[in-house]
């Protein structure tokens, strides 16, 4: 699973990482790796543990033991900001945005752009901002407003727009479309794959099994917080994928049925 | 993507903040108006200096107190705090310190009280209700306990003057001999509150400390995920809240050229009560320091107002309590339709 050629060394690799919260095992020797333009879809029952595995990755939650190389670098990711400075951004299922601010200070929330005295540049944040939402939605507005007030679509947009803005390498995304209507799936859709095209390494969380088909290369399936299988997208089929999910295992007569035989649509 | 944007923007009333304040102003201007015409000598500029005076301890309370309340907490040991500051700074003129360096102290002990608050609510994972409730009880018992709860005069007259000292004072010495004031001066306090709130507003809303304030009472788990250091941003907030309490004990305790133990009983609920109607919000990423000072003059002036037209002190406390929840309700009101 872990082909490391000298030519093509993974954005990320995980190794043996384990998650202990007291007595519970939320994440147990699960190892992965991720490299530059694939996507990675990352699947599981909730509770399985992928949540956990990619908030490890984000610097969110740190590993019980394992380590986390980017780049063939050992990574400590004791933090989010550690995160962000190997290029690691994220786009959480809840958004992670402050309601009552507006949309460019959420933007460059903890990242905020300051004058040469110090002060905050409000100025070139809206500018900035109003630049990067638009180019993922050209019908943005209300930037001054409490995102509170925004739609469900507009609030994913700028919780996309933060994670691409600061030139992502590795992007995690949790669920991003599960509060989204038809044509803004559409638009993440095409989001994922102009960015997979840009080079970036994307672990996908979804649930979503037409997504995964359409933009993933590789699965990996989690059950009860172990790695059950990581697959080419051409060599299983939705059965197998929801097999492993529920049992954790392949359909018994399972075998690699390859890009050419018949897939699941 | 329109439809649901323009359907979620009705059930919104634009800008509430904005709209809050405006209303508090009106209030303020209705009160004024109110009282000029039930007592004659109520709009006048020496009365108008009495309440800025008046309402300046409380609101440098409110300064400290909206920071805290915009992190989404709160702090009831401003009252204490505010005591136990006077009687480090008195301690200290007695032992013998000069009044400045003195009251510097004092200051420095007050926001020490805040840092241990940060430090309880952050790192020990006590609610702010409880740590700082913590915090009234021991602030004031330490500061009974070093005065034996007797108060520390004779502080010299230099430590009245903070207190009771007035810029651009205008005395004119008429040919019978006895001065004549035509201007009774700005008091300092006026002026410090001025500075002091022009100072936080700058800090809340031009500095990045203070948009990670609003960040972490907005949502504390996604500023933290976005890498706001929201422990460090809410400790300092304590701090401040701390040393603001300290700075107004040293000018409560100047007024009076006396150190009372006992001071400042109640205080924290008059700042709880001025940001509260000034627009601050207690679930925390709502609030402003503008707001907060026409919080604290509204009831200056209600105060005042009351006092003037002979009101009794205890139907006062009734008015205020009435005003602060019906600044509330108002509020909500706005905020569902």
């Amino acid at each position: 699973m872990l082909d490391v050629s000298s030519s093509n060394t993974p954005l990320v690799q995980m190794v043996d990482i384990y998650k202990q919260f007291g007595g519970i095992h939320a994440v147990e020797g699960v190892s992965t790796d991720l490299y530059p333009g694939e996507v990675m879809g990352v699947l599981g029952h909730n509770g399985a543990g992928k949540s956990c595995l990619m908030r490890m990755l984000s610097g969110a939650m740190t590993p019980t033991r394992g380590d986390i190389f980017v780049n063939g670098q050992k990574a400590a990711l004791k933090s989010p900001q550690d995160a962000r400075g190997f290029g690691i951004e994220t786009i959480y299922q809840t958004l992670a945005l402050a309601n009552h601010l507006d949309a460019p200070a959420n933007l460059f929330m903890g990242r905020e752009l300051k004058t040469r005295f110090g002060n905050l540049d409000e100025k070139r944040m809206l500018a900035e901002a109003t630049d990067a939402l638009r180019q993922l939605n050209p019908n943005f507005k209300n930037l001054r407003d409490p995102v509170a007030r925004l739609s469900g679509g507009q609030r994913q947009v700028i919780a996309i727009a933060r994670a691409i803005y600061f030139q992502a390498k590795i992007l995690i995304m949790d669920e991003p479309t599960a509060a989204l209507g038809p044509s803004e799936t559409a638009m993440v859709a095409d989001l994922t794959k102009r960015l997979k095209n840009e080079g970036i390494g994307i672990f996908l969380i979804s649930h979503d099994m037409e997504d995964v088909f359409e933009l993933c290369d590789r699965v990996m399936v989690m059950n009860k917080g172990r790695n059950v299988g990581t697959f080419r997208i051409g060599d299983v089929n939705k059965d197998d994928i929801l097999s492993l999910i529920i049992k954790g295992t392949l359909p018994d007569d399972w075998e690699p049925r390859g890009a050419n035989k018949e897939s699941s649509k | 993507m329109t439809a649901p944007a323009e359907a979620r923007r009705l059930r919104f009333l634009p800008s509430g903040t904005s709209i809050h304040k405006l209303s508090a102003v009106l209030t303020l201007c209705l009160l004024i108006t109110v009282f000029s015409f039930t007592s004659s000598a109520f709009f006048s500029v020496n009365n108008g200096l009495t309440v800025l005076l008046q309402t300046s301890v409380i609101g440098l309370l409110a300064i400290g107190m909206t920071l805290v309340i915009i992190t989404g907490g709160i702090d009831l040991s401003v009252g204490s705090v505010l005591a136990l500051s006077g009687v480090v700074a008195g301690l200290f003129i007695k032992a013998g310190l000069p009044v400045v360096p003195a009251m510097g102290v004092g200051v420095l002990a007050g926001a020490a009280c805040g840092f241990v608050n940060g430090f309880v609510i952050t790192k020990m994972r006590i609610t702010p209700f409880v740590a700082t409730l913590g915090m009234m009880l021991i602030a004031r018992g330490i500061a009974l306990q070093l005065t034996g709860a007797a108060p520390i005069s004779r502080l010299g007259e230099a430590f009245g003057e903070l207190g009771n000292g007035t810029l651009f004072r205008i005395v004119d010495m008429q040919a019978n001999g006895f001065p004549k004031v035509i201007f009774p001066g700005i008091p300092y306090p006026v002026i410090l509150l001025a500075v002091i709130a022009i100072l936080g507003a700058y800090l809340l809303q031009k500095r990045q400390f203070g948009r990670h304030i609003f960040s972490a009472g907005s949502n504390e788990e996604a500023a933290r995920l976005s890498g706001v250091n929201v422990d460090r941003t809410k400790i300092w907030t304590y701090a401040l809240s701390g040393g603001l309490a300290g700075l107004s004990g040293m000018v409560l305790m100047s007024r009076l050229v006396t150190v009372q133990p006992n001071e400042g009983v109640m205080y924290e609920l008059d700042a709880i009560a001025a940001s509260v109607i000034g627009g601050a919000s207690l679930m925390g990423g709502v609030g402003s320091i503008s707001g907060s000072m026409i919080g604290a003059f509204i009831i200056g002036v209600l105060r005042n107002g009351l006092n003037m037209a002979g009101t009794s002190a205890f139907v006062q406390m009734i008015i205020i309590g009435v005003v602060v929840i019906g600044a509330v309700y108002i509020d909500q009101i706005r905020n569902k339709t």
